[in-house]
């Protein structure tokens, strides 16, 4: 590793995530250190009791039922962007631990098969999603509600997708060797092992590791602590 | 500090003022998707991205990110942070807060529910300490708070005023000694109308007729201190009413016919007199329900043969709860029930709420965006149209004229009496 190497891609990596948790314990602290409001704004009809409401809440949540009833292609749109950014996710805690029985269901070269396909579906997924919400940002009326911090983020995750898309499609580093990586990380001792030194990914990793943690810095301060503030909006509904 | 630096400080400390717990949910939550957009009659008539819900609440959100957000005061330019006294924002603010009907379809379809109405009462307390409040609505909450300090002054006229009334109702019961009850003593109901007799002289046939314990509110419901976003004068004028059911010891307000009056009796009160209500607040469209399902009172089934549509008042439906209550009382009078589509939580704002009807400088956009309820309406093929809100049916009959509808409107009492059979007392 050179010196860029070992900051971007090696101790920015714990600042980013020290950052990420603290920011958004810190919004909810923030939040709750706010007084709540006397008034019941809810909206009818809406269910009685904190079961039924929470149940409601979380249905809305993950499921957002009204945007299938206003438009379809947007339900999926975004539904594909969320699903596949969540796996996405899911699929790199394969490079902290093997998931173990999906191997002992597919075997050894099976399960690299997979992790090729969902892994590069998601990838393709993604870079379509984030291209398709960029572009709708130039356009009417979007363009005037839009706020610079939109265009940031869609284009920040663009690269970070585009990086790993590099890895995914065009590296010739085996998952074995990027698991030694990320124990490194663990292990408080950032390097890339010789393999990834002498392929043709250190500069899309590095790149991609990079933004990934700008990303997560940036995540608790930004629009994106809608992915906690919709829990609390959606139960306020039912109110 | 400078005056406009302090000025500054003023306008953000009562904004933070404004700041509960749930309204910094929605400032931080909103991503701009836009959703929203479809939602808004006033978005879908227009065109105009100022009325579109989530640039509404965009407003009082650069404000609140470039002050109040520590990423928004680190770096302003990337929310397009704005100053609360920017003249360019607050005209814009004016115009798109004003015209906002709180009709709360975009919380409906909002993947977030977040409720720019509420957004939108910051936005009124900031054009109200700008001197931007609306002139209209300012004038009809003073003369409402100016009639609860000289209410002797006013009742001998009214009351004489509603003499021919009262005799009209005794010729309908027929019953000499009806009339309307004032000032009655620990009255079960305490009716509270509107300005206006056809208010009035429906619910006091209804209540005779039902045998109700009932006395008359000298004040009426509507709340135009509400419309313009001053909780003080809201408050004030909501105050008369409730020192009233004190006074005489009631044991229900009853509301009559009007939409934003129900919330701001049942839910805004609370609120802004930090008390609760002397008496509950019950509905009259919950009254009727049940007065007709006890057999208090009784209607000839299908006495109305025209066809008839219901019009859901937001205030009523997806803001207060009541969907079914009218549509049984309007079904039981008439043998042609037709609902629009979409109905009851999903329907379309009429366009005229928000106390938008007293306000003729909004004329453009409100018959504009009446253009969706007035298709929804020409589409049952209805003849009459009933809805129990006072501004709903003011904006429907202007719809009526703009967009020739042919329709009757008609307020969900006056079914109740035309089909009602008339038992002498």
């Amino acid at each position: 590793m050179n010196w860029f190497q070992y900051v971007f891609a090696g101790w920015f990596v714990y600042v980013a995530l020290i950052v990420f948790v603290g920011g958004l314990i810190w919004q909810i602290v923030k939040w709750r250190r706010v007084a709540k409001s006397r008034i019941v704004m809810g909206m009818f009809p809406k269910p009685a009791g904190l079961g039924a409401r929470s149940a409601k809440m979380l249905k809305d949540t993950f499921f957002f039922p009204w945007v299938l009833d206003y438009s379809k292609s947007i339900w999926l749109f975004a539904g594909a962007f969320h699903l596949a950014g969540l796996l996405m996710f899911v699929g790199h805690l394969r490079l902290i631990h093997e998931f173990t029985p999906l191997v002992a269901w597919l075997g050894a070269s099976g399960m690299d098969q997979f992790a090729f396909l969902t892994g590069g579906a998601f990838g393709i997924v993604l870079t379509v999603a984030l291209i398709y919400l960029l572009l709708r940002r130039f356009g009417t009326p979007y363009k005037d509600l839009s706020v610079p911090e939109d265009y940031l983020l869609l284009i920040l995750l663009l690269l970070i997708v585009t990086m790993g898309n590099h890895l995914r499609f065009f590296g010739t580093v085996h998952v074995t060797d990027y698991r030694d990586y990320v124990m490194s990380l663990l292990t408080f001792k950032p390097a890339f092992n010789a393999a990834i030194l002498s392929s043709n990914v250190p500069w899309s990793l590095t790149t991609h590791v990079m933004l990934a943690c700008a990303f997560l810095i940036y995540f608790p301060f930004s629009k994106l602590v809608h992915s906690i503030g919709a829990f609390a909006t959606n139960l306020v509904r039912s109110e | 500090m400078t005056p406009e630096a302090n000025a500054r400080a003023e306008l953000l400390q009562l904004i933070d003022s404004k700041m509960n717990r749930t309204l910094k949910y929605y400032l931080d939550t909103c991503v701009r998707c836009a959703i929203c957009k479809d939602a808004c009659h006033q978005y879908v008539a227009t065109g105009d991205v100022l009325y579109l819900p989530a640039y509404r609440a965009e407003l009082i959100r650069r404000i609140y990110k470039k002050y109040m957000t520590g990423s928004g005061r680190l770096l302003p330019k990337l929310f397009e942070g704005r100053d609360p006294e920017d003249d360019v924002l607050l005209d814009e603010l004016y115009k798109t807060t004003y015209a906002c009907t709180s009709c709360r379809r975009c919380m409906f379809w909002c993947p977030f529910s977040i409720d720019t109405s509420w957004v939108l009462a910051v936005a009124k307390a900031l054009l109200l300490a700008t001197g931007r409040g609306s002139e209209i609505l300012t004038q009809l909450a003073d003369s409402a708070i100016d009639k609860g300090k000289n209410i002797d002054l006013y009742t001998g006229v009214i009351r004489e005023v509603l003499k021919g009334s009262e005799e009209e109702m005794r010729r309908i019961v027929q019953d000499p000694s009806a009339g309307f009850v004032y000032d009655k003593q620990g009255a079960d109901v305490l009716y509270v109308a509107l300005a206006g007799t056809h208010t009035i002289l429906p619910a006091a046939i209804v209540f005779h007729q039902a045998g109700e314990d009932w006395t008359l509110s000298s004040f009426e419901g509507s709340n135009y201190g509400y419309f313009l976003g001053d909780t003080v004068k809201a408050k004030a004028i909501a105050q008369r009413i409730v020192d009233e059911a004190k006074t005489l010891g009631v044991k229900e307000i009853v509301m009559s016919e009007c939409g934003h009056a129900h919330r701001v009796m049942r839910d805004f009160y609370r609120m802004w007199a930090k008390e609760e209500l002397p008496a509950p607040m019950v509905s009259i469209l919950s009254k009727v329900d049940g007065y007709i399902k006890d057999g208090r009172i009784k209607v000839t089934p299908g006495k109305i043969t025209e066809p008839v549509t219901y019009h859901d008042p937001c205030q009523i439906g997806r803001n207060f709860g009541l969907f079914e209550e009218p549509r049984n009382v309007v079904r039981a009078t008439c043998s042609d029930f037709r609902d629009m589509t979409p109905n009851r939580q999903k329907q379309w704002c009429c366009g005229g709420g928000g106390g938008l009807v007293a306000e003729t400088e909004f004329d453009d956009v409100r018959l504009k965006s009446g253009r969706l309820k007035a298709d929804q309406i020409k589409a049952t093929g209805a003849k009459i149209l009933v809805t129990p809100c006072e501004n709903c049916r003011l904006q429907i009959e202007s719809l009526n004229d703009h967009y020739d509808l042919g329709v009757r409107v008609s307020a969900v009492l006056d079914l109740v009496v035309e089909a009602i059979e008339i038992k002498p007392r």
